[in-house]
C-alpha cells in the first residue's frame, strides 16, 4: 500500500453533480464517477476482497445516487463525505447478506475475509487516515480501540465480528469503541 | 439505546447499528435536521480512511452499464419533481397526515377497543404504505394506505422493535396487501417512537426469524392519548 494524501476537493463540482442527478441529468453520475470513480472502486474492492462484488457496490451505489441525490443538503456536510457514505453502505449490505455471500464458494469466502482483514493492519495503520487531524487524533487512543474503529469502518466489520477478531467479549468490544469515538469526537472538534 | 445524536450518528455512520435500528435512525434523521447534521458531521470527521484506499480503475464499460442502469429507474427522483421543497420539510405535513387518520381510525374504530399506539409506516420515498395500530393485548390491526405490488414469491412481515435488547419481533405475516389483524407473541406494552416495518420476505416468513428482506415502510409509533 502506498501512501495517498487526500486531493484538493472538488467540492463543488460534486455539489453540481449531485444537483444535476436530483434534476434527472445523468451528466451527474458521469461527472461522479470521473471525479471518484476509480476511488470509489478501491474503498468498494478494500472492504469487499473482491473485483466482481466491488464494481456491484459502486454500481448499485451510483443507482443510489441517482435516486437519492434530492436528499443532499450542502449546509451539513461534504457532497464527497455524502456519496461515499452511500457506497459504504451498498458494501455493507452485500457483507451482511447472507444469502448474496453463500454464492460464492467456501474457498472464496475464506479469501475475501482475509482480503479484509488484511486491509486493517495492526502495523502500519497510519496509512489509512492520511496525514491529517484524523491521524494525530487516532494516535492518541488506546491500540485496541483504535484498531477496532478502524476495523468497523475500512474492514466493514460488526461488532460481533470486531469481538471476535480481537477475542474479547462482544461488549469489552463495544466499549472500545464507544469510548474510541468519543475521544475522536472530542480531539477532532 | 444510546441517547447521545454524536454517539448514534457514529454507530450509523461506521454501520454498526442492527438493521432495524439503522432503519429507525433513517426514518428519525428525516424528521431531524439535527440528527442528520450530526450524520453528515461523522460522515465528514471519518472520510479521510475512505479517501485512503488505492485507486482502481473500473473496467471498461462501466459508466455505460451505469447509464443503461439508471435509464431503467422510474423518471425523475421524488425531490426532483418538489423543487424547493427538501423532503425534510414534508415531515410536519406528513404528521399531520398520520394524526389526521388517526383520528379517522378512531373515528371508526369505536366502540371496539383503541390503540395504544399507531405507526404510518413510510417506504423510502416517504410515502405512507401502511398504517399499524398497535392494541398493546399482543394483537395488531395493518391497513394500507397504497396499492403494494408483492411478487408472487414473497410474503409481506410485520416486525416490531420493542427494544434494542429484545431485537426485531416478528408480529405476523400477511397473505395479502388487505387490512389485517395479527396476533403476535406476547410483548412489553408498545411505547412511543417505537420502531415497526414490513418487509418483504420468502414464502412463510423469514427463515432466520429476523427481517431478511427488503422493507416495504417503516415508521415510529406515536402514543395514543387516552
Amino acid at each position: 500500500m502506498t501512501v495517498q494524501y487526500i486531493r484538493p476537493t472538488d467540492q463543488g463540482d460534486l455539489i453540481s453533480a449531485l444537483g444535476a442527478c436530483a434534476a434527472g441529468q445523468a451528466e451527474g453520475i458521469d461527472t461522479i464517477l470521473r471525479l471518484e470513480g476509480g476511488r470509489l472502486f478501491g474503498v468498494a474492492r478494500r472492504m469487499l476482497g473482491r473485483g466482481d462484488l466491488a464494481e456491484e457496490a459502486v454500481q448499485d451505489a451510483m443507482v443510489q445516487i441517482w435516486r437519492k441525490a434530492g436528499q443532499f443538503r450542502a449546509e451539513d456536510g461534504s457532497a464527497r463525505g455524502w456519496i461515499y457514505a452511500v457506497l459504504r453502505n451498498r458494501c455493507l449490505n452485500i457483507l451482511r447478506d447472507g444469502r448474496r455471500l453463500t454464492t460464492l464458494a467456501p474457498e472464496d469466502l475464506v479469501a475475501l475475509q482475509e482480503a479484509r482483514q488484511e486491509a486493517v493492519p495492526q502495523e502500519g495503520w497510519e496509512l489509512l487516515p492520511g496525514s491529517g487531524r484524523l491521524r494525530d487524533c487516532l494516535a492518541q487512543l488506546d491500540g485496541e480501540a483504535r484498531h477496532a474503529i478502524l476495523l468497523a469502518h475500512v474492514g466493514g466489520f460488526s461488532h460481533g465480528e470486531i469481538a471476535g477478531r480481537q477475542q474479547v467479549p462482544l461488549g469489552t468490544a463495544k466499549s472500545w469503541i464507544r469510548r474510541g469515538l468519543a475521544s475522536l469526537r472530542e480531539c477532532l472538534s | 439505546m444510546s441517547l447521545d445524536p454524536r454517539e448514534m450518528a457514529d454507530d450509523y455512520v461506521l454501520g454498526l447499528m442492527e438493521p432495524l435500528e439503522a432503519a429507525g435512525f433513517e426514518a428519525r434523521m428525516e424528521r431531524e435536521p439535527a440528527l442528520a447534521r450530526a450524520v453528515a458531521q461523522a460522515r465528514d470527521r471519518l472520510l479521510p480512511l475512505d479517501l485512503s484506499a488505492p485507486e482502481a480503475a473500473l473496467p471498461p464499460g462501466f459508466a455505460e452499464r451505469v447509464r443503461a442502469a439508471i435509464a431503467a429507474e422510474p423518471p425523475a427522483p421524488t425531490a426532483a419533481n418538489l423543487p424547493g421543497l427538501p423532503a425534510r420539510r414534508w415531515a410536519p405535513a406528513l404528521a399531520a397526515c398520520a394524526g389526521l387518520l388517526a383520528g379517522l381510525v378512531l373515528g371508526w374504530q369505536r366502540p371496539e377497543p383503541e390503540p395504544l399506539v399507531i405507526a404510518v409506516l413510510l417506504d423510502d420515498q416517504g410515502v405512507p404504505q401502511a398504517m399499524v395500530e398497535d392494541y398493546g393485548d399482543d394483537t395488531a390491526q395493518v391497513r394500507f394506505l397504497a396499492d403494494v405490488a408483492v411478487p408472487p414469491d414473497r410474503t409481506m412481515q410485520v416486525w416490531t422493535l420493542p427494544s434494542a435488547e429484545m431485537g426485531p419481533v416478528s408480529l405476523g405475516i400477511l397473505t395479502e396487501a388487505a387490512a389485517t389483524r395479527l396476533e403476535g407473541p406476547p410483548l412489553p406494552r408498545p411505547a412511543g417512537r417505537q420502531l415497526y416495518e414490513i418487509t418483504l420476505e420468502p414464502l412463510g416468513g423469514s427463515p432466520t426469524g429476523r427481517p431478511t428482506g427488503p422493507i416495504l415502510g417503516k415508521g415510529l409509533a406515536a402514543l395514543q392519548d387516552g
